[in-house]
């Protein structure tokens, strides 16, 4: 149905770009550099949830927590009993954990209360207590630190043990048994693990409370009916589900990535700005070089297509090369700068590789927002010169 | 309001078409109504070169759409994880009223945009350029209804409400729903395949008798009863589910995005074969090789529908 693709043309169109060289670099560069930073920041949103799903997966089905005005307090573990009576709930589990704030550093560790009876809600603790004599770490009063805060500890001479401060002031000496990683560090990074009795004397806690209480179900379709069940019982917490926190992340990364396209939006209005201009306003050679194309039988919809062939290199070039730049900035050099964005400042946070992912939607989104934008800007400039008439340009 | 990138890119996308196909109805107004090829006024002049303007800006707007309209579908299944009770495309286009609208819309511009373009290249090659007061004459009302998707579209986005509870594909596409395409489903399921496999036959038939406005009817005929017999019986095939009928969940991974290859084939094979009829009434001596390609790709699609019941039927011993 249509025409077939002129080889000539194409010739035709990429020595009219090298003719321009600077012009065209100049353009290049601009959009190259514009898709590069939206396609980091697609890529790195997308890596960021890869490796969330990832956790997620490793969470359990339901997590409960207890509200008094409105805010997260400990549970009472004797609520346990009544959780496991309702059917479909293979198993409920007290989680003691809390924030511990590190003055020195200003980063937050996550404090994780584990015991080797129970057990064990995640994979990734089960495999670690298998590894390591469980029983020694109480007995040595020890822990087990992860990556980044074992950095963060050394950095400030901790080198074998910690002093925590109690609420009552007095300090409790916990040495350091080994370092932690699992196998996404964007979860482990910050983690203490120490026995549960530890944390509850730390923390000031009492024996019988604890943080949340994770529930697992065997049957996911019978979630409701159970999360039902226990607001009727429990009308004073706040039950969470994988779902929940799926659907959240979700949330944020899209409102993340597209807070940044709505500047991207701006600058790109720019850029459509700029290109428009460069395409309107011709030098007297140029406007010369469509007055022979005329004279020697070239038609309006020839100098239209030879541009059209013209913007689509640029732009495509653009598009390539700034995609592959983008690929070498986020996973090779692991996207210095940009990536702060979408963890925050938070000292403790920012080491961990970012995982690999590469999927076409993301290019083609990519491809739907910058090259339809470019060839927008130069259909009205393009027809008003191929336009032209010949006997009035080359006057 | 939901604002994920790929919203906001069909959203900047909609605007461009919008403001494009408001300049392009601007300038083929005075077309429309003053062409005159004989006339060797300036303003003749004028219209002539402004023609190619507009037939740039179409080209564009329907090149994009035609892989946008993927996109979108694309982008309705992903939102479908977020809004409650959506499973697929179909929930999320239906957590609006206008949902279907839209849907209907959308493809009606790709059948009318692809025809313009059609019949544009072939009034490139006469050089008396004579479907040109017609061809302008249809970008009026194909503008307005490129309008009308805009708005629907647009609107179908800002509306969308990820707390609000939504039906899944599973309860729209049912007997028992009340949904506007429920009636459809008192048709039991032997009427349909064979409605299908006649419609197709007679197909063949007009396609043998070369009569340019059977054939348009004939293709016409057979987009509508395959879309009606890929819910009704072909999908239950590929789901392996006799109660699933949606239309929306075979172009997810799971089913290997078979959907895409079954819209692709249909509209091609039917999109050439009503827009070449089409063309071949309005000018005799237009090239008959779109006979041949409407067969080819048309044939392709019941190939790949008739597979999914015949392989179940090898494997089990049963039909659904």
């Amino acid at each position: 149905m249509e025409s077939k693709i002129n080889h000539f043309m194409i010739g035709f169109a990429i020595s009219s770009i090298l003719r321009r060289g600077v012009k065209s670099f100049f353009t290049l560069f601009i959009f190259t550099s514009l898709i590069f930073l939206l396609s980091s920041i697609l890529f790195i949103s997308n890596s960021i949830k890869a490796e969330l799903g990832f956790t997620l997966k490793s969470l359990p089905e339901i997590t409960i927590q207890k509200l008094q005005a409105g805010r997260h307090t400990n549970i009472g573990i004797n609520r346990i009993d009544k959780l496991l009576e309702f059917h479909g709930v293979v198993s409920a589990i007290p989680r003691t954990w809390g924030y511990y704030y590190f003055e020195k550093a200003g980063v937050n560790f996550s404090v994780v209360g584990i015991d080797s009876f129970d057990k064990q809600y995640k994979n990734s603790f089960e495999s670690f207590v298998e590894d390591v004599d469980f029983d020694e770490l109480s007995k040595n009063s020890s822990m087990i630190v992860g990556v980044g805060v074992k950095k963060a500890l050394n950095d400030n001479y901790y080198k074998d043990y910690f002093n925590f401060v109690k609420p009552d002031g007095e300090l409790q000496k916990v040495t350091i048994a080994s370092t932690f990683k699992s196998s996404t560090s964007l979860e482990s990074n910050d983690i203490i693990l120490m026995p549960r009795d530890m944390v509850l004397d730390i923390f000031g806690m009492n024996e019988n409370e604890a943080t949340d209480i994770v529930l697992s179900v065997a049957n996911p379709e019978e979630i409701p009916t159970i999360i039902e069940k226990i607001r009727n019982l429990y009308p004073d917490t706040r039950v969470i589900t994988q779902n929940d926190l799926r659907v959240s992340y979700q949330n944020i990364f899209d409102y993340k990535s597209g807070m940044f396209l709505a500047l991207f939006i701006i600058s790109a209005f720019t850029f459509f700005m700029i290109v428009y201009d460069k395409a309107s306003g011709l030098s007297s050679e140029e406007k010369k070089e469509i007055g022979i194309l005329k004279a020697i039988g070239w038609k309006i919809d020839d100098i239209l297509k030879e541009k059209f062939y013209e913007a689509f290199i640029i732009s495509f070039l653009a598009f390539l090369s700034a995609i592959i730049l983008a690929l070498f900035f986020v996973y090779t050099l692991e996207a210095p700068l940009i990536k702060d964005i979408f963890i925050g400042y938070s000292r403790l946070k920012p080491t961990f590789d970012l995982p690999f992912v590469f999927d076409f939607q993301t290019v083609f989104l990519l491809f739907f927002l910058t090259i339809p934008l470019y060839l927008a800007a130069i259909i009205i400039p393009s027809w008003r010169v191929a336009s032209m008439d010949a006997d009035e340009v080359m006057r | 309001m939901l604002l994920t990138p790929e919203v906001i890119a069909i959203l900047i996308l909609d605007t461009i078409f919008l403001l494009f196909a408001c300049f392009a109805f601007y300038i083929s107004i005075p077309i429309a109504l003053k062409w005159d090829i004989n006339s060797t006024s300036a303003f003749q002049y004028g219209l002539e070169k402004k023609a190619i303007l507009v037939a740039t800006i179409i080209k564009y707007i329907f090149v994009l759409k035609l892989p946008l309209f993927l996109f979108f579908i694309f982008t309705s299944d992903k939102i479908s994880g977020v809004i409650t009770g959506a499973m697929c495309a179909a929930g999320v286009v239906n957590s609006v009223d206008f949902g279907l609208s839209l849907f209907i819309f959308k493809i009606l511009n790709l059948y009318i945009f692809g025809f313009w373009l059609f019949l544009h290249t072939e009034d490139m090659k006469d050089e008396k350029l004579k479907f040109t007061k017609l061809k302008f004459t249809i970008f009026i009302v194909a503008f307005l209804l490129l309008i009308t998707e805009i708005f629907y579209e647009i609107s179908f986005f800002t509306s969308l409400d990820v707390d609000k509870i939504v039906s899944c594909c599973g309860t729209l596409f049912s007997a028992a729903s009340t949904s506007t395409i429920s009636f459809i489903f008192d048709i039991s399921n032997p009427v349909i395949v064979t409605a299908f496999y006649i419609t197709f036959a007679l197909y063949l038939i007009t396609f043998f008798l070369k009569k340019e406005s059977l054939f348009l009817a004939s293709n016409i005929l057979f987009f509508i009863v395959s879309v009606l017999s890929l819910i009704l019986f072909f999908g239950t095939y590929i789901y392996e589910l006799p109660t699933h009928h949606c239309p929306f969940c075979f172009l997810q991974k799971d089913y290997y995005y078979v959907g895409y290859a079954l819209y692709i084939t249909l509209f091609i094979g039917t999109f050439i074969g009503i827009s070449g009829s089409i063309l071949s009434i309005l000018k005799p001596e237009f090239s008959q090789n779109y006979y041949r390609t409407s067969l080819i790709f048309n044939i392709l699609y019941t190939l790949i529908v008739s597979v999914y019941p015949v392989v179940f039927y090898i494997r089990n011993g049963v039909w659904l």
